[in-house]
């Protein structure tokens, strides 16, 4: 008997044996957990279920009906996404290290589990025939259990071995993360998976060959997988610049609006509209603001300052609601809120400088954004919206988040005004919009909105759910961060007054920060329920990544027909789901700690 | 300028920029406005450039999506046919799925042109709803699914489901037929209303029900599927209801109607002279004086004076094909053939006419 041995016993005897009533706890819940996963297992094992309905569909769970020929498009989003996430990583990249002997035991472990779960799972799985009488089935015969459990043996053991030579290389945390990332895409290179064939008079062929994961696959994942591990040493080389990683950060929240906006839009580019409207706009309203900028400290200017951005409110207000480009309504609307700043942050030459610039690139942004947000889209698809299946889950779920955050710092703020015209409207628009179900406004956005809207205006029906959602996680997020406000101090407020500082001084670097940071949980939370509530809107009618598998694809029957799996289907949703907000919740936690929440 | 100020001010305007872009998402559905009063829908369509044609979210054999996006069906064929008569390109279509909630607000807002969205052509909603319906291309009706080992027989009638759990999907006339079937038959039925009918079967098979019902169609193909036929029994024999399935578009649009009623009409009448995708080309059109009209050999006149070109139906027949293939390219693979049923032509005793070509 070795100490660890020893120690584990121990262990045991202290967690899940202490005393009577813990004993039977562990003992009930390692029953019914165990339960579960048979149950789970045998039900995924029945021969009536057609696992391939699932595989041979991802396609259209992915994009629906996006064309093959744009399919380049997809992947640059998707390959995107994955240098800056490899460039953040690299950044942000951990100072902890595990010596192999832990990720030998970590693989151990692996092997164990996966052993474990192959002795426990069910042999038998029970199938209701057409007669209504429940038939048992083997369904994981002897051998193939063998073929699972020697191999899985025999890797445990491996493992266990070299976990105890106690080899101290030690590997950087981050490191192995990329080296974990790397398995997968080593998989798809060896594994073969069954695949639909139809022979010549497009019959299915019965069983299905084992064929190895098409090119079209397994070659950009490769490329994606190789650029993200040179991002990733790029980005570890410049780790120690704060100027990067602030980049990063915000590169990370425009990705999104890029990607949708032109990459996966692949807008209709018209260069007279371009060197007519967008350049002029662009260059008019970048002076206006310039010269605020330069001249804010002129005696003559800081006298009629505020009678200036009294009038460019207004005129704003009115451009809002007047047919002119939507590039010169939002250049506006930027204008004036960097007018209201100004005054706030630029005092020295130096800041000016900086402050200009900020301003041309906010405006570039801003413009390059609404041109490709603004062009019709040049992907010609067979029905009506480009956005389909997990495509449409996503823009909900990121425009629902991005939208509706700042709204909802908005309405909190006016909700904690003293102005009381303010307070009640956002009072009003937070109790109006949070007391109605999100069902209730969908349908408000599929039926009723039209009658609202004046005559001539009408929005496609994604753009309207885009915008009740907006409002709805809006107040939601409201409330959440109105929790955080009321959790500071009175004292912070009091101390920024005696200091001098403007109220917009104030609520951005003394309130919000620290609002924000308490709420990080709850705002988290709220996320995933806004990536998960996306799926509601399948009840009017869009085909979200949830529809794709309970409606259409339980209705396929040509060339192959899947009519009636839609059970397979529905896990498989499960699963897919739970991996994206299991990983959102644990990225949160990781900033969380890192902000060294619930320390204080 | 210190470096929160900065920080600050970059996420002020990623926060404009958020907000802007949204309101740039909205901008772009802002569509020109049409006066719908004077104007045809064909001459709208044939400005627009392709067909918007409303189909359903997911109905097997009758539009169904593939696993690449493309659409198929027996419905979706003549989404195809209408703009293969139009266009001359049966691929000019943008297809809308469509609840059976919203097809007809769809249709009544312009969203959709034609509808060809398995829809039932009852009275209230020729006449209240302010659409009109064209030829029936699927005579279809309401039957009972149950098992043979429940002691159900082909001639079973509503009277033998006394007691028995019935399974329907929820909030449709299929629901309101079945409760007044089996009041009148005298039967007290348990009715288990679910939102879908794939769900109906999945609670028939795991036995939470002894009796599915719903359109005739769709239980032979799920018994085809599902490899019951020597299991599961589809009665009574002549259907409790009569669902003619065809196309609705708004009421009062005569050219419009024409175009969409004779795209139909083409497809059955080639069917009548037996002429297909694969032999219209050798189609003698002196000998055939109708065919000739038909597909604008002879002259083109009765298309053109409809607003289409001379050869649009033999576009469709070229590029579609006729009400058979339509039908069995379609609905055979699921079991259901046209052969002595209310879908067979007229000369075998079926329901499928069309007047002639004139």
């Amino acid at each position: 008997m070795n100490l660890e041995y020893k120690k584990s016993i121990a262990w045991m005897r202290e967690n899940l044996f202490s005393s009577i009533p813990s004993s039977i706890l562990t003992v009930a819940t390692s029953f019914f957990v165990l339960g579960f996963f048979r149950g789970l297992f045998g039900f995924a094992m029945a021969s009536d279920k057609d696992w391939l309905s699932v595989l041979n569909n991802m396609q259209l769970y992915m994009v629906q009906a996006y064309p093959e020929e744009d399919f380049i498009r997809v992947w640059i989003s998707v390959g995107l996404a994955l240098v800056f996430a490899g460039t953040s990583i690299g950044l942000w990249k951990s100072t902890e290290e595990s010596s192999l002997s832990d990720v030998f035991s970590k693989f151990m472990k692996v092997s164990l589990a996966f052993l474990f779960f192959t002795v426990v799972a069910p042999t038998f799985s029970s199938v209701t025939d057409n007669d209504g009488i429940i038939q048992t089935e083997e369904s994981f015969p002897m051998e193939t259990r063998l073929q699972l459990l020697i191999p899985s043996a025999i890797l445990v053991v491996v493992f266990f071995v070299l976990k105890n030579l106690k080899l101290n290389y030690k590997f950087n945390k981050s490191d192995l993360l990329c080296f974990y990332l790397a398995i997968p895409i080593v998989l798809l290179w060896i594994i073969k998976l069954p695949t639909i064939q139809l022979d010549s008079s497009n019959q299915r062929i019965i069983p299905d060959p084992l064929m190895p994961i098409a090119d079209t696959t397994k070659i950009p994942w490769t490329i994606i997988f190789g650029l993200f591990l040179a991002f990733y040493f790029i980005g570890s080389r410049f780790k120690d610049s704060k100027n990067m990683k602030r980049t990063m950060s915000i590169s990370w929240v425009l990705l999104p609006l890029f990607i949708f906006s032109w990459i996966f839009k692949k807008p209709e580019i018209d260069l007279p509209t371009i060197l007519g409207q967008d350049i002029p706009i662009f260059i008019g309203i970048f002076l206006v603001g310039a010269l605020t900028i330069t001249f804010i400290n002129n005696p003559i200017v800081e006298k009629y300052f505020s009678i200036y951005l009294g009038v460019l409110i207004a005129i704003t207000g009115i451009a809002l609601f007047i047919s002119i480009p939507i590039l010169l309504k939002s250049a506006l609307l930027l204008l004036v809120l960097f007018t209201i700043v100004i005054p706030a942050v630029s005092s020295s030459a130096k800041g000016k400088r900086n402050l200009i610039i900020v301003w041309g690139v906010s405006l570039f942004t801003l413009s390059v954004l609404i041109r490709g947000g603004s062009s019709d889209t040049q992907i010609i698809v067979q029905q009506q919206s480009i956005f389909g299946g997990f495509s449409l889950t996503w823009l909900l779920a990121i425009f629902g988040t991005y939208v509706s955050f700042p709204l909802g710092v908005l309405l909190a703020l006016g909700r904690n005004s003293k102005l009381p015209i303010v307070r009640l409207v956002c009072t009003g628009i937070i109790e109006l919009t949070r007391s109605v179900p999100y069902i209730t406004w969908l349908f408000f956005a599929s039926v009723t909105m039209a009658v609202f809207l004046p005559e001539g205006v009408n929005f496609e029906l994604v753009v309207r759910v885009l915008m009740v959602t907006a409002f709805f996680s809006g107040a939601y997020f409201a409330e959440n961060i109105r929790g955080g406000l009321q959790s500071i101090p009175k004292g912070q407020y009091e101390a920024a007054d005696a200091i001098g500082m403007s109220p917009f001084q104030k609520t951005s670097l003394i309130v919000m920060p620290q609002a924000l940071r308490a709420i990080i949980p709850t705002l988290v939370s709220s996320a995933i329920t806004a990536f998960k509530d996306s799926s509601l809107v399948t009840i009017i009618g869009l085909i979200d990544f949830l529809t794709i598998g309970k409606v259409i694809i339980g209705t396929q029957s040509i060339p192959v027909n899947f009519v009636g799996h839609d059970r397979e289907n529905l896990l498989f949703i499960a699963f897919f789901y739970w991996i994206f907000t299991f990983t959102l919740s644990r990225r949160s936690m990781k900033v969380e700690k890192r902000l060294g929440l619930g320390e204080r | 300028m210190s470096k929160k100020a900065i920080v600050s001010l970059l996420i002020l305007s990623m926060i404009a920029v958020a907000c802007a872009t949204e309101e740039a998402v909205e901008e772009v559905a802002v569509e020109e406005e049409h006066d719908h009063s004077d104007e045809s829908t064909l001459d709208e369509v044939k400005e627009r450039g392709f067909l918007k044609c409303g189909i359903s979210t997911g109905a097997t054999g009758f539009s169904e999506q593939a696993d690449d996006g493309s659409f198929g069906g027996f419905d979706v064929d003549f989404c195809y046919a209408v703009a293969a008569a139009v266009f001359g390109d049966y691929s000019k279509v943008e297809f809308k799925q469509l609840t059976s909630a919203e097809r007809f607000t769809s249709l009544a807002a312009g969203e959709v042109d034609v509808l060809f969205r398995n829809t039932t052509w009852t009275q209230s909603r020729d006449t209240e709803l302010g659409n009109d319906f064209g030829p029936t291309t699927y005579f279809d009706g309401q039957q009972l699914l149950g098992r043979k080992a429940d002691g159900i027989t082909e001639s079973s009638t509503l009277a033998d489901i006394d007691g028995l759990r019935v399974c329907t999907n929820a909030g449709t006339t299929t629901e309101k037929n079945i409760t007044e079937g089996a009041g009148l038959a005298g039967a007290t039925i348990e009715l288990v209303t679910v939102e879908a009918f794939a769900e109906a079967v999945d609670k028939f098979i795991a036995g939470e029900c002894d009796i599915i019902t719903t359109d005739g169609s769709a239980l032979v193909g799920r018994r085809a599927v599902n490899d019951a036929l020597n299991d599961w029994v589809i009665f009574p024999t002549s259907p409790i209801s009569k669902e003619p399935l065809g196309p609705t578009y708004r009421s009062n649009d005569s050219a419009w109607a024409d175009v969409v009623n004779w795209t139909v009409y083409a497809t059955i009448i080639a069917d009548e002279y037996g002429v297909t995708s694969a032999n219209v080309d050798s189609v003698d059109t002196d000998a055939l004086p109708e065919l000739g009209r038909l597909f604008g050999a002879n002259d083109g006149e009765l298309q053109t004076k409809m607003g289409l070109d001379a050869d649009a139906f033999y576009n469709v027949i070229k590029q579609v094909g006729n009400y058979d293939q339509i039908y069995s390219r379609n609905l055979n693979p699921l079991g259901l053939f046209r052969e002595g049923g209310a879908n067979d032509r007229w000369t075998n005793g079926g329901l499928i006419y069309a007047p002639p070509a004139r």
